[in-house]
């Protein structure tokens, strides 16, 4: 389909046109024949080709040969998005001895075929489209790649299960991790859990040889009770402040012997029992906590709140108590950072017709995994929180705030049909003539070993009853849930002992905090947002960040653990390298024009552009720059400009539209 | 502070003991209720038919009348509040231009602005603020065991009404706390009173009716408050002849009594079940 053109005038660069036609994806839409028609037509274009798939090899080979055959000197290929396939375009032109920054991508897919019905309409747009990126082609100059050195040492923010995995396996390949956890130890909600779907082994006895593992990993440096406060620099390359909270306990002398909480007689509601238990103001939250060292909590203790007491200090046999500890700063270097912030229930409290917070025999799933542990306040005993009496019946609610929009969150908290079979099995075994039922909208088991699980529930006499609640309330010591049986076509009022309700798994409300301040992407739910919903799921638009587990929406152990694994390789994959190359489409300063007056200092969202105070003009850092062109808009004089993507080159495209 | 103020018909008739002391005791408290002048019905119902524009001209005329009055409509009556504050949404819904200047116009009355339409409770909550109300109470109701009924009305749709939560308000239980009584947590709160099932299918308004009053007995409530005359009316006259019966307020008699207006102010003579038996044992008259 070779076609010869008219000369070009020599001062212009020579211009080659590929049309892809994507299978039907464009040539069903747009007029193959007529667009290049029209684009031969088009001042500066040397060469117009067009293939079926440009992507395939013979596709890139065409280009490769019209660069070398006919002295090409830009290339612009009208295709998919640039998000797609602008690279494999470029390695192209590169391999064929053209700058790659001389590769431009003409987007007459997503923003032409796929969106407009009429023929002719879309040919017309992709004319249009393809000329205004020729002028853009002409004005590019060519670039080198920005090369930045790595600093190959890890941040994992978190350490429930997802965390801990992550700074494993980066660890154990040879590199330093510094894993930050809020809480005064380590193992997150896991911790919590009785056992686990659809095995039924027990949630610490597969965890505790992890969080061994981590607290004695030479190559992790554990900081517990720390919160990251900020997060400078970039990609290979960050800064990280970390908060050390005072916990009033050295813990070097310290040696977790334990008498300091036997003797403590301050006491507060233990979070970990989900508020149906007391712990001591000197506590740690399990007995195989790691570190296995006590913290004081400031609030709860006699000695810091009003100077009396001191037990803890004068009965310590290591002198291991600081009542004067203050909190503290660590400031670490690491070259990339994964976040493993975590899940929360949603407060029950917020489901108004629930009853939670005025009826004590209504509790979330979290609580019952307490009352089933071992370790947990009623050692493992079903007892409910009222009266200690031990439950006859018990209906579990699934869907509590999830897949309802009314209360905010629309989407599947996904482990809870898992969960709460689960737990009615368990309540099973450790109630023989229990009673428990089940109210469900759907019941969705997709993962291995699921069906079967949930098969099991049913076998096992657990009453599955399809219909929302719509109330729960106390009358007597029995707690009456208003139900609808969707199956029979009746309303239902249930009498219980006890209520468990599947609540809405949303994200660790801390965890959103920190992704806000560190300019994380998050959804409308709060959930962090991956790089591409399919192709790169544990990456983020923020170079340098990696996701693992539920921060990033609701998931179970096995997936966190996967995800969690792929966030380290990603991870390991940049410290495999020396270098790191960052694309040089980034602002630059004409520092004859700037005046130095900060416009765009203030406009950057990656913190990549600074006023340097002596010169009085703005410096931009290339390896933090993301390219998004939003100082060179609020620049005044015009001094800031966007390479190849130049004030001249935008109105250039501009008049050419 | 003054707002123009909306009665409608119950408080004229039924209802006069919500209203009876609500001017006294809104002096008390610091600000000025002003009847509007010639109002006309509400509307009683809220109007959920999309093409019939014939019944949003009685509310949107009361609505014209208020804007040329003032910025604040206040109500006191549940059910006209809900129709004032559904008409006025929909009006000033996006979208709806022009229907909204087809009825502006049907009405003949100057429209001067879109007035906000609060209740007599958002006043008391959001312009006067409950720290300020608990500084007027001259007689604390001390001990009065009290559960807050809001029925359906006050709450919903929430989108609209923007009222409180719609499965647990507690505006009324917090101004009662704010008037030294104990308002008691229960489960009922915002179902149904029976509604006008009252006059067609009596036993089953006076079901609904006994079903509240058990869950607020259970919880330990000695009285009930409400601030809807219609909830008042099944809570009140369909269970006075039964054992059932509690003392039931409206809001404004519990207010009223608290900030020093004198008994026969409080319009209990129009209660079916006499509470002043229950206050006098309670040091409360």
């Amino acid at each position: 389909m070779d076609e010869p053109v008219a000369a070009t005038p020599r001062h212009r660069p020579r211009v080659g046109v590929f049309v892809c036609h994507c299978g039907i994806n464009i040539a069903g839409v747009v007029k193959i024949p007529e667009l290049m028609e029209r684009v031969r037509r088009m001042s500066g274009v040397a060469v117009v080709k067009d293939y079926k798939y440009t992507c395939s090899d013979p596709g890139q080979q065409m280009i490769r040969d019209a660069i070398k055959d006919d002295k090409l000197e830009r290339v612009v290929v009208a295709c998919c998005s640039p998000t797609l396939h602008e690279t494999t375009f470029r390695n192209a032109c590169a391999e064929a001895g053209l700058n790659p920054y001389l590769c431009e991508i003409a987007n007459i897919r997503e923003h032409c075929a796929w969106v407009t019905a009429d023929k002719d309409e879309a040919t017309t747009k992709a004319e249009g489209i393809v000329s205004t990126v020729l002028r853009k082609a002409e004005a590019d100059q060519p670039l080198e790649a920005v090369t930045v050195p790595i600093t190959k040492r890890a941040l994992v923010i978190g350490a429930g299960i997802a965390g801990i995995q992550s700074a494993l396996d980066i660890a154990n390949a040879g590199y330093e991790v510094v894993l930050v956890e809020k809480e005064p130890s380590i193992g997150g909600h896991m911790a919590q859990l009785s056992e686990t779907f659809p095995t039924l082994d027990c949630s610490q006895c597969i965890l505790t040889p992890r969080t061994v593992e981590t607290g004695r990993h030479p190559k992790i440096k554990l900081l517990t009770y720390s919160e990251v406060e900020s997060v400078s620099g970039y990609v290979g390359n960050f800064k990280v402040k970390i908060r050390r909270k005072a916990r009033y306990v050295d813990f070097n002398a310290c040696t977790g012997c334990g008498l300091c909480m036997e003797k403590c007689p301050g006491r507060a509601e233990s979070s970990f029992e989900r508020g149906m238990a007391k712990r001591k103001a000197i506590y740690r939250l399990l007995p195989q906590a790691v570190p296995n060292r006590p913290v004081i909590d400031a609030n709860s203790c006699t000695y810091l709140t009003k100077g009396k007491c001191g037990v803890c200090a004068k009965i310590c046999p290591t002198q291991a108590i600081r009542y004067d500890d203050q909190d503290t700063f660590v400031e670490e270097e690491v070259g990339a950072i994964v976040m493993a912030t975590g899940y929360e229930l949603l407060d029950a409290k917020k489901l108004g017709s629930y009853g939670v917070g005025t009826v004590p025999d209504v509790i979330d799933g979290l609580a019952f995994e307490r009352l089933l542990s071992a370790s947990g306040p009623t050692s493992g005993e079903v007892k409910r929180p009222s009266d200690g009496k031990t439950p006859k019946k018990v209906v579990f609610v699934q869907c509590a705030g999830s897949r309802d929009s009314t209360q905010g969150m629309p989407y599947c908290s996904k482990i809870c049909c898992m969960y709460t079979a689960k737990q009615a099995i368990l309540y099973r075994h450790r109630v023989h003539d229990g009673e428990a039922t089940i109210c469900y909208i759907d019941v969705r088991t997709p993962g291995k070993g699921f069906e079967e699980f949930y098969k099991r529930a049913t076998d096992d006499g657990i009453n599955y009853l399809r219909g929302k609640v719509s109330k729960i309330f106390r009358q007597g010591d029995k707690v009456v849930v208003w139900a609808s049986d969707t199956l029979a076509g009746r309303k239902v009022e249930l009498e219980a002992d006890l209520v468990v309700l599947a609540t809405a798994v949303i994200a660790n409300p801390e965890g959103v905090a920190l992704a806000r301040k560190l300019k994380t992407q998050i959804d409308t739910h709060g959930f962090m947002t991956e790089a591409h919903p399919k192709l790169r799921p544990v990456e983020t638009l923020t170079a340098g960040f990696f996701l693992a587990g539920c921060g990033q929406g609701p998931k179970d152990i096995p997936e966190t653990v996967a995800q969690a694994s792929a966030a380290a390789a990603k991870v390991l994959a940049m410290f495999g390298s020396t270098k790191l190359t960052h694309s040089p489409t980034v602002a630059v300063v004409d520092e004859e024009i700037c005046v130095g007056c900060g416009n765009c200092e203030r406009t950057c969202a990656y913190e990549a552009v600074k006023v340097d105070e002596k010169r009085g003009i703005a410096v931009v850092n290339a390896a933090l720059c993301e390219g998004c062109g939003a100082c060179a808009m609020s620049c005044p004089s015009g001094a800031m400009n966007h390479k190849n993507f130049t004030k001249k080159a935008i109105f250039e495209m501009a008049d050419q539209f | 502070m003054k707002y123009v103020y909306y009665p409608g018909c119950t408080l004229y008739t039924k209802a006069k003991s919500l209203d009876a002391c609500a001017r006294k005791a809104a002096a008390r408290v610091g600000f000025e209720l002003e009847e509007m002048p010639s109002w006309n019905c509400c509307g009683a119902i809220y109007n959920t038919g999309s093409d019939d524009l014939a019944a949003q001209v009685g509310p949107v005329r009361n609505l014209a009348k208020a804007s040329q009055l003032g910025e604040k409509l206040v109500t006191l009556c549940a059910a006209c509040h809900n129709v004032l504050k559904r008409v006025d949404d929909r009006l000033y819904a996006q979208g709806n231009e022009v229907e909204r200047d087809r009825l502006i116009a049907f009405v003949d009355e100057k429209y001067e602005r879109r007035v906000q339409v609060m209740h007599y409770l958002e006043v008391l909550k959001n312009d006067i603020g409950f720290d300020k109300v608990k500084e007027k109470v001259t007689k604390p109701l001390a001990g009065l065991k009290v559960a807050s009924y809001y029925g359906c009305l006050m709450v919903r749709p929430k989108e609209v009404l923007q009222f409180d939560d719609p499965e647990n308000p507690q505006v009324m239980d917090d101004l009662m706390r704010a008037l030294g009584a104990e308002p008691t947590a229960f489960d009922f709160k915002a179902e149904c009173c029976g509604g006008y099932l009252v006059v067609n299918r009596r036993d089953v308004a006076a079901n609904a009716s006994k079903r509240i009053i058990d869950n607020a007995r259970a919880r330990g409530a000695e009285a009930i408050v409400t601030t809807c005359p219609l909830c008042q009316y099944n809570l009140d006259k369909l269970r006075a002849v039964t054992s059932d019966a509690v003392p039931m307020f409206y809001f404004t008699q519990l207010l009223g009594l608290a900030v020093g207006l004198a008994p026969e102010e409080l319009g209990f003579d129009v209660n079916s079940f006499d509470p002043v038996p229950f206050l006098k044992a309670k040091g409360l008259l």
